[in-house]
């Protein structure tokens, strides 16, 4: 399953780059001019403007050029062409084919490990735990706040969910930080978040049936009235679907966005990429991880209350 | 016609939008009121527009289904 759109196709000329190299070089020296005159001839207020208007103009005009000569040199079609795939593609490894996404979590999962390790060999034992300095303090500062939060809404059974809902945002996080990198992230792939879904599904049955037994969890779900049951049923069934759902719509939503933004400007895309990724790629996966952990943890203490 | 189709499937974002949108409201209400509460608040409100938002992701994970054959 893919998205392909090819709007209009267009070829840089060397008329274009000269004007433009021309704009950014005039812009260039005039800015040069004004902070001349702005040091030798005292600060007034409209040498002032006139000095970030001129840098305004510049920073402008030098995005514009880095554009023209990037679409110059490589070619870039300057039209709308998004390829877009559903799931996926797949690379071959020793015979056997596998999604690139869950290549990439493979390496998320040792990058993670050996963070682990280096934290538990190397930077465990030099903690002083009278005198909290450095990295302690953060270390420090991430666990309780997981274990305060995870108390908070759980209450007795934190002490095994508040490392899991880590390790979590741990791998959520990372899968975050690899986007920035160019790759696809392993949250952006259905069979992942389903996965992380059930697991969340198995949680919530685990801790139902071990505080009030398996006739207790069946009594609890005919808690007010016994006529929806079935739809209780159902809705519990519906949580693992929706949280998987939930994040990897976000998840490619967001890619989708980034991949227009970059196909749209296509060698013009410089820096502002950047500026819309802050949100895209990173401000709402940590939402989107907040939520996921959130939610797990509301949903298994509706089971064991 | 799948086109208009994951177009038509995207009007559920109304409702998620309209839903996020009378939450941050009251949620913003509430503050003004216990400013002291906004930690809590915050929380809930986080939760409510997560739930809110779902039936727009829903919705658009139907339309991506539909468009990207």
């Amino acid at each position: 399953m893919y998205i392909r759109e090819m709007v209009k196709t267009g070829t840089t000329t060397t008329i274009e780059l000269a004007v433009s190299a021309e704009t950014f070089i005039i812009a260039f020296i005039g800015y040069c001019i004004a902070r001349f005159r702005l040091r030798y001839k005292g600060k007034t207020k409209a040498l002032k403007r006139n000095s970030i208007l001129l840098l305004a103009v510049t920073i402008i005009s030098a995005w514009f050029f880095i554009g023209t000569l990037i679409n110059y040199m490589l070619e870039t079609e300057s039209g709308l062409h998004v390829e877009f795939e559903m799931f996926s593609e797949r690379v071959s490894i020793f015979g056997f084919s596998f999604a690139k996404t869950s290549v990439l979590m493979w390496i998320l999962t040792g990058i993670a490990l050996v963070i682990c390790l280096i934290f538990r060999f190397v930077i465990f034992p030099r903690f002083d735990p009278d005198k909290p300095h450095g990295i302690q303090n953060i270390v420090e500062l991430a666990v309780e706040a997981t274990e305060n939060f995870t108390k908070n809404i759980v209450g007795e059974y934190s002490t095994a969910l508040a490392p899991y809902m880590f390790s979590l945002a741990l791998f959520m996080i990372l899968s975050a930080i690899s986007e920035l990198f160019g790759c696809r992230p392993p949250t952006s792939d259905l069979t992942v978040t389903l996965a992380m879904g059930l697991i969340t599904f198995a949680l919530i049955n685990y801790y139902g049936i071990k505080k009030k037994g398996i006739f207790g969890r069946i009594k609890g779900l005919a808690k007010p009235t016994p006529v929806i049951f079935p739809m209780k049923i159902l809705s519990d069934i519906a949580v693992p679907v929706s949280l998987a759902c939930r994040l990897f719509g976000n998840m490619i939503g967001g890619m989708i966005v980034m991949e227009l933004l970059k196909s749209v400007l296509g060698g013009y895309a410089v820096g502002l990429p950047a500026v819309a990724g802050l949100y895209f790629n990173v401000f709402h996966p940590l939402i989107q991880t907040y939520i996921f952990i959130i939610l797990s943890l509301t949903f298994i203490n509706e089971a064991i209350e | 016609m799948t086109a208009i189709g994951a177009g038509l499937a995207m009007l559920a974002a109304l409702g998620a939008g309209l839903g996020m949108g009378i939450a941050t409201g009251k949620a913003a209400e509430a503050v003004a009121r216990q400013p002291e509460a906004s930690g809590k608040i915050n929380a809930i409100l986080l939760l409510g527009c997560a739930l809110a938002e779902s039936t727009a992701i829903y919705a658009f994970v139907v339309a991506l289904i539909l468009a990207a054959k």
